[in-house]
């Protein structure tokens, strides 16, 4: 890197947030002689016993036990209160299943609210690891429905 | 009774509802943001949820979400507290149809006494006394001139949809009518999305009296003793208390009778309370408020009447239980407001983590509180952290125990109004009773050796 130019502060900013909004585990970027690798702090184990303190991609969360986010999964939230449904419709199939993969923008459920049927999706691409909330059971606002493994990029 | 009921509202109201529930055998449902996470509605409710981020409009003002809350949870009532939807037509009519009880009168009771220039015919149609002044809105500035001419100046042009003092334009002679108008419409289009405006006579040296009602489903209508609460700063009430200071007794009589009229020309249900100011030996109605008050503690102590469990009752189609000896008033109880505000830096709002939080006790206190130590009071909600309530046999020793208590009363990591309260106890004008809502206007305060007072200004 040549020392007579200012640190690319602005774009490692831009990095910073980007990673932290699409879930991923690192991004690298070369451009000419600069190269800047930013990477979530996520992949960096906690010490044992420690709880961990806030997760990248997820803002301010207050839990006493260690999320499964401390291990790169990344959780898709409601964001509204509501029924939960994982099928368009009943007697359907469940939009996705533990083990789908699935593209950002998928529809991954529904969450029911006053007669209006919100259909939630995936904010990043991955594999569904594991749905948190039960069919037909109640959401509030900020409740984590699905964790994912986002995709290597 | 009904079994669960949502309570759509946040911090020590929030408890108060709770608390009453509990009372009565009745399940709870607590709603909260994001930014009330740690907060004691939340953990002390018998089920809670979260509705929304911070912001009061995508949570505490979130009807979808509250809906969704209470059809999730089988609350079969919605408690919507003071503030945020509690004066909202539209909300209660949502309830109304989605079969969930509003505890409140009828949507359209809401919207009647929501407008003010409505509320004002209702009131005058019903015998109430009223100031002079417009019949309904006005249309024009020639309109305002009119009824200038015929019941002198000041006047004061105030928005229909009005309240807080927003909106309001005070002219002191024909040729600031057309200012005071044009002001107060803009202001009210502004903050309301309602631009019409009324006309009263201005009354400068007035006191603020209102009178708690009850009302069931069975015809059953109860007029508490009046409150005073002309403690105000720009229209916010900081210290109420019952009786009023030096009141004679036909006025007290003719407060309670007008409010019962009013009350029972609008077929009203449940807690509502009748505003009056009152000067030279007369009221007039200004408006009414169709929900629980921020002071009703004052009343439930001298009375020994529970307003937020009767208010459950009526919604649960159920008679008022009120004891007889209730409308005869027992001592005298006083309410101070003690907010997160600066009273040194122009009453500037402050949020932040309490250190300390040590209430006072003892006989004839009550504390309606939300705080603990090492919570953290969020900046995008009203600055109220406490309530406290004292009540002795007379006015004098409730000054004393008031005294007493706020200086007992700890609370450290902001600063509060606290200070400004024992300032006020400290007044010879106060301590005489019966001052205006000009109080604190015409007072300076003054720091001295870590102590508030007020100076008096003369101008």
């Amino acid at each position: 890197m040549d020392e007579n130019r200012p640190l690319p502060l602005k774009e490692v900013e831009q990095l910073v947030e980007l990673v932290r909004e699409s879930g991923v585990g690192e991004i690298r970027v070369r451009q000419g002689e600069t190269e800047i690798s930013v990477k979530a702090r996520a992949e960096v184990l906690p010490p044992a016993n420690q709880v961990p303190s806030g997760t990248l991609g997820v803002p301010d969360v207050i839990e006493s036990e260690p999320s499964p986010e401390m291990d790169g999964l990344h959780a898709v939230r409601s964001p509204v209160v509501g029924t939960f449904y994982r099928a368009p419709a009943p007697g359907e199939d469940a939009y996705v299943e533990v083990g789908d993969t699935v593209s950002a923008g998928q529809t991954l459920c529904i969450v029911e609210a006053m007669k209006l049927m919100n259909e939630i999706v995936a904010d990043v691409s991955g594999e569904i690891v594991e749905v948190l909330a039960e069919n037909a059971g109640g959401v509030e606002y900020d409740q984590p429905l699905f964790y994912l493994r986002p995709a290597a990029r | 009774m009904i079994s669960k009921v949502l309570v759509a509202n946040r911090g020590e109201i929030a408890l108060r509802i709770i608390r009453a529930c509990r009372e009565l055998g009745v399940r709870s449902v607590a709603v909260y943001s994001t930014a009330d996470r740690e907060s004691l509605h939340h953990e002390l409710a018998d089920e809670s949820v979260c509705i929304g981020p911070p912001p009061a409009a995508s949570s505490y003002l979130n009807v979808p979400a509250i809906i969704s809350a209470a059809e999730l949870t089988g609350a079969e009532a919605v408690h919507p507290g003071y503030g945020f939807l509690a004066e909202n037509a539209r909300f209660a009519e949502i309830c109304e149809r989605v079969g969930l009880s509003f505890v409140g009168p009828a949507s359209g009771t809401i919207a009647r006494m929501g407008d003010k220039a409505e509320a004002r015919k209702a009131a005058a149609e019903a015998g109430v006394p009223v100031t002079p002044g417009s019949d309904g809105p006005c249309e024009s500035v020639d309109e305002v001139k009119r009824v200038g001419a015929e019941v002198g100046y000041p006047l004061v042009v105030k928005a229909s949809a009005g309240g807080g003092g927003k909106g309001m334009r005070v002219a002191e002679a024909e040729a600031e009518v057309e200012a005071a108008y044009l002001g107060a419409s803009r202001e009210a289009g502004a903050n309301f999305g309602d631009g019409s405006v009324y006309v009263e006579k201005y009354l400068e040296r007035l006191r603020h009296v209102e009178v708690q009602i009850l009302a069931d489903s069975h015809g059953e209508t109860v007029t508490f003793p009046e409150r005073d609460c002309s403690i105000q700063r720009r229209y916010q009430k900081l210290i109420e208390e019952s009786p009023a200071p030096g009141l004679p007794g036909d006025v007290r009589d003719g407060l309670m009778a007008a409010s019962a009229d009013l009350v029972g020309s609008l077929g009203y249900e449940g807690a509502g309370t009748v505003e009056f100011v009152y000067a030279d030996g007369e009221f007039y109605f200004i408006e009414m408020n169709t929900r629980l008050q921020v002071e009703h503690p004052v009343t439930e102590m001298i009375c020994g009447v529970d307003i937020v469990a009767e208010q459950l009752k009526v919604v649960s189609g159920e008679r008022l239980e009120i004891p007889e000896d209730a409308l005869s008033p027992d001592g005298h109880a006083i309410e101070f407001r003690i907010n997160a505000e600066d009273p040194l830096r122009n009453f500037l709002p402050q949020a932040g983590l309490v250190e300390v939080y040590n209430p006072p006790g003892g006989p004839g206190v009550r504390v309606d509180s939300h705080l603990y130590a090492g919570y953290r009071v969020p900046p995008h909600y009203d600055s109220l952290l406490a309530k406290l309530i004292v009540h002795a046999r007379d006015r004098g020793a409730s000054i004393r125990r008031g005294l007493r208590a706020l200086d007992e009363f700890a609370v450290s990591g902001m600063e509060t109004t606290l200070p400004l309260h024992l300032a006020v106890l400290e007044d010879e004008e106060f301590r005489r009773g019966g001052v205006t809502t000009r109080f604190l206007k015409d007072r300076e305060l003054k720091s001295e050796g870590g102590l508030l007072r007020l100076v008096q200004h003369f101008s």
